[in-house]
Parts: structure tokens; sequence; C-alpha cells
């Protein structure tokens, strides 16, 4: 067997899970991380917990951080970023790039990108507010005050009246013109986390589709049936700050009529992109990316295979995804690259 | 004045509802005489705000109860055989208005929940239990009850 480790760049869900899968194979990992902290978009962004189970974030990725921090067969690189790779499969040498400068050329057997994404920056869309008015946040700034126990507007108020509004920076050629798959079933579960934490809150979904797929459908049923969250379908045209709350302009299109109606607080299901480490891996590793700038698998049904041997792809990179579905995706290319080192040992 | 004859000179008048003209009968500004339909006003349709009294209504009777299981995909209208015969009555809709609180709209089509024959059709296809035809049971008590929305 080669003896050389496989290197797993992004240290999300995806890049959590195969490095701990390889690692428990026994192959030596190096995994490389932009940022300080381990633990990827979830941990960043500090999700109170994950939909659809309200499973606390920290019972599903503490001990895949627990595990790559103390585990002697992986190596963690932080705040760093690979620039360049030459060699083939099974002999790939790579160069790490510190924050600080330093750079180490390394010997790889195998490549797992799992680079993950951004939220999209609302900013970009002027007719939210976003930036401009207070009170307009984004689903990842919620999550952090829900993580906190406190939800409050600007002033310190708590919120009466609280508008979602979905699909920002999706299904829009303006902005993205992909669904991000997750932000519908996110809503929900902060809808009903802040029903249960205010309880005399009154919570308006204004959607365009309700896509919480597969078991996530409870959530939806359980917001309306037990928590008395309504839905208003349409697209918002503008909000805005009256100087004390804020009007939000749009359509029920469930009976051709108009709104203009105040609230408290606008939350935004900001949707997800491809993020910067994602668009510098592809230059790096000369990867293919489709038309939305997310890497692109050979197949697009088979996500982990790059197109080029012995580089494999997990995760949001690829394309948006939830949290389990990333993990799953982890697992599947540390198999791939499990399988590699270990032909490698056939062929030496 | 009835209301016919109000804003009767507003093109395509028929699209505009009565109750959003405005027309004084005597009014004088600055001394320049606006009565009739020199002030005609019409109120814009726009929705300003939700009130879910109506619904708190509906909810707290044995029939009306599951009003909020409602995701309004319309198989309640699609099956109801008076809804085919007579297009300004429509569960899904009502249901709609009195959930979302659109007092307005409530008000203008309150009389049309009495179209419903009851026979039911509608509970057994509701793939979300709502019950619509207990739901517009509840809402004709609930609408008879009280002379206005508010």
């Amino acid at each position: 067997m080669s003896s050389l480790p496989v290197l797993v760049i992004g240290a999300g869900p995806a890049g959590l899970r195969a490095a701990t899968d390889l690692a428990e194979l026994n192959i030596p990992v190096v995994l490389v991380e932009r940022r300080k902290e381990l633990g990827g978009a979830p941990i960043r962004w500090k999700y109170h917990s994950l939909a659809p189970d309200f499973t606390p974030t920290e019972e599903v990725l503490g001990p895949m951080i627990k595990f790559c921090k103390n585990s002697s067969n992986i190596e963690v690189i932080e705040e760093a970023v690979v620039e360049g790779y030459g060699g083939s499969a099974g002999d790939f040498s790579v160069k790490i790039r510190k924050i600080n400068g330093e750079v180490q050329d390394r010997k790889v057997a195998a490549i797992i990108v799992a680079t993950g994404f951004e939220h999209f920056d609302a900013t970009v869309d002027p007719r939210y507010s976003y930036g401009k008015a207070p009170n307009v946040i984004g689903i990842n700034e919620l999550e952090v005050m829900i993580s906190e126990g406190k939800v409050v507007g600007h002033d310190g108020k708590i919120p009466k009246r609280v508008a979602f509004i979905f699909c920002v920076g999706s299904r829009d050629r303006s902005t993205n013109p992909w669904c991000c798959t997750v932000c519908c079933g996110v809503s929900i579960k902060q809808a009903i986390e802040l029903k249960q934490l205010l309880n005399d809150v009154q919570i308006y979904m204004i959607y365009m589709d309700i896509r919480t797929i597969g078991l996530w459908e409870k959530l939806y049923w359980d917001s309306m049936e037990k928590y008395g969250i309504n839905y208003i379908r349409g697209r918002v045209g503008e909000v805005f700050y009256t100087g004390e709350k804020l009007l939000v302009k749009g359509e029920d299109t469930l009976v051709r009529g108009p709104f203009e109606v105040l609230f408290d607080m606008v939350v935004l299901a900001v949707g997800i992109e491809p993020g910067e480490g994602t668009k510098q891996v592809a230059s790096a590793l000369k990867l293919k990316v489709n038309e939305f700038g997310f890497l692109a698998p050979k197949i697009p049904n088979i996500h982990f295979d790059s197109g080029k041997e012995g580089i494999f792809l997990a995760g949001t990179c690829v394309a948006p995804m939830s949290v389990e579905e990333s993990i799953a995706e982890g697992s599947a290319a540390a198999m791939q690259a499990a399988k590699l080192v270990s032909r490698t040992k056939i062929i030496v | 004045m009835s209301d016919e004859e109000k804003g009767k000179h507003i093109v395509e008048r028929k699209y505009v509802d009565d109750s959003r003209i405005i027309e004084p009968e005597k009014l004088e500004i600055g001394g320049i005489d606006v009565s009739g339909h020199w002030g005609t006003l019409v109120l814009p349709r726009t929705i300003e705000d939700f009130d879910n009294s109506m619904l708190k209504k509906v909810k707290s009777m044995p029939r009306g109860k599951n009003i909020e299981k409602c995701w309004q995909c319309g198989n309640c209208t699609a099956i109801c055989p008076v809804a085919h015969a007579h297009p300004e009555f429509n569960p899904r809709y009502l249901i709609h208005i009195v959930k979302m609180g659109y007092s307005a709209e409530v008000e203008k089509l309150k009389d049309t929940v009495y179209f419903c024959s009851g026979c039911g059709l509608c509970s057994s296809v509701c793939p979300k239990g709502v019950d619509p035809q207990g739901v517009m049971i509840a809402m004709s008590i609930a609408f008879k009850s009280k002379k206005g929305y508010r």
C-alpha cells in the first residue's frame, strides 16, 4: 500500500468525514483548511441545529472535529490553501501555502476537494434593503441569534411580526438561477425555533415554492399544523424602511392581492453559491467548472469523479446540498481515494 | 347614490369593486365644487394588514379546528360540484382569506359560504385532513355571529 497520504482540501462536513474515514482505514491524511477552525459552514456561521430533526450541530460535527484533531493519521494544516499541483494519480506533488507565507511541497497519493460554499451576499440584490435597513437579516445571522437564545431587533426590541423571504439570491436570473435546495427547510426550522423562543411572534413565510424534499417535509407540515406559521405565495418586490418598521411589498398570488404590510423583522433565506475557496481550488487544480461556477463532475450524476484521475469531489463545491448529503459524499470520496491508494500498492 | 351609479364614468368600471369607489355627494374644496364624479376617488386594493380574529373564531369551533392545516392545493375546489356551477364559491379561496385575515375580501365574499351543499366530497379528498366541509360550516357560523368583519 502506498505510504503517501491523501490530501483533503476543506474541513467542513464532507472533508471531515472523508478525513475521518481514511484515517480509520489507517491511511494517512493531510487536511488543509483555509480558515482557522475546523467544521466548515455549520461551525463558521454557528448553526444552532440542523434540519430536519433539530439535531444540535455539535452532536453531528463535534465527534468528527475531535477525531481529526486527535488522530495520529491526520495532519491538520489550518489557514492554508493548495496553490498548485503536478504529477499523476498515486504520486501527486502539491504546493501548500500558509496564510503567513510559508510554503511546503508535499507528495500525496490522491486529492479530495471539499471546499464548500458561501451564503449569497444579499447586498447584491438591492430590493431587500439588506445592509441598508436595520432588522433585515440573513438566515445565517438569525441562526447565530437563535444559538445565543436571544432574537431582538437593532434597538433591542423583541419582534412581534417576522417575515421570512425565500429564494433570496436563488432561482432568479439577475442573481443565481439555481435552487439552493436547503433554505426552505432551514428557514422553516428557524421559524419553528423562533416560535418556541418567542411565543407571541407572528411568522409569515413568503415563498415561491416550498421545496422541503424527502423527510424534511415533516418540518413544513409541523410548522403549519403545530406552530401556526403562515405561508404567503409570492415574491417580494421591495422592502422599505419606514424609520420604525419594515414595509414589505409583495403579492399573494393565491388571491391576486398585492400587499404592503409592516413587519418588525425580515429574514432573508440567502442561498448557496460557490465560495472563494472553490474558485481558488478550481484554478489551482485546473478543475472543470460548470455554467453555475460549481465544480463539474465528469458525469453529473456521479459527484465524486472530477474527470481527473486521483482527484475526487465532495460536498457543496459540486452542487448545493444539505449537511447529511455532504457527509455521505465525503464518505464516498474517501472510498474512491482508499481504492486508489490500495491499487497503488499492487502497481508498485 | 346607488352602487351602480358610483363612478360610472370610470373606464372598465366593472373591474373596480363598488366598495372601493368614493364619490362625495357634496364636496367643495377651495370654493370649487367637486361633488359627484368630480371628486371620485378609487381606493387601492392593497392588503395592508393581516387580521387573525376570524381565524381564531373558526379555529375555536369543533369542525373548524383543522383550518390551519390547509396548504392551498385546491383539491377541495377541484372536486366541489357547487364550485363547478358557481365560480363565486371557492372553498380553497375562502379558507385562505380567512386564514390570512384579508378582512376586506372576507367581507366581500362571506355570503358565498352558504353555497356549500355539505356533500362532504372535499373532506374525502383533502390530503391534509383539513375537513373543508366542516370548515365551511364553522365559517358560516362565525360569519353570522358577527355583523361586520371588524
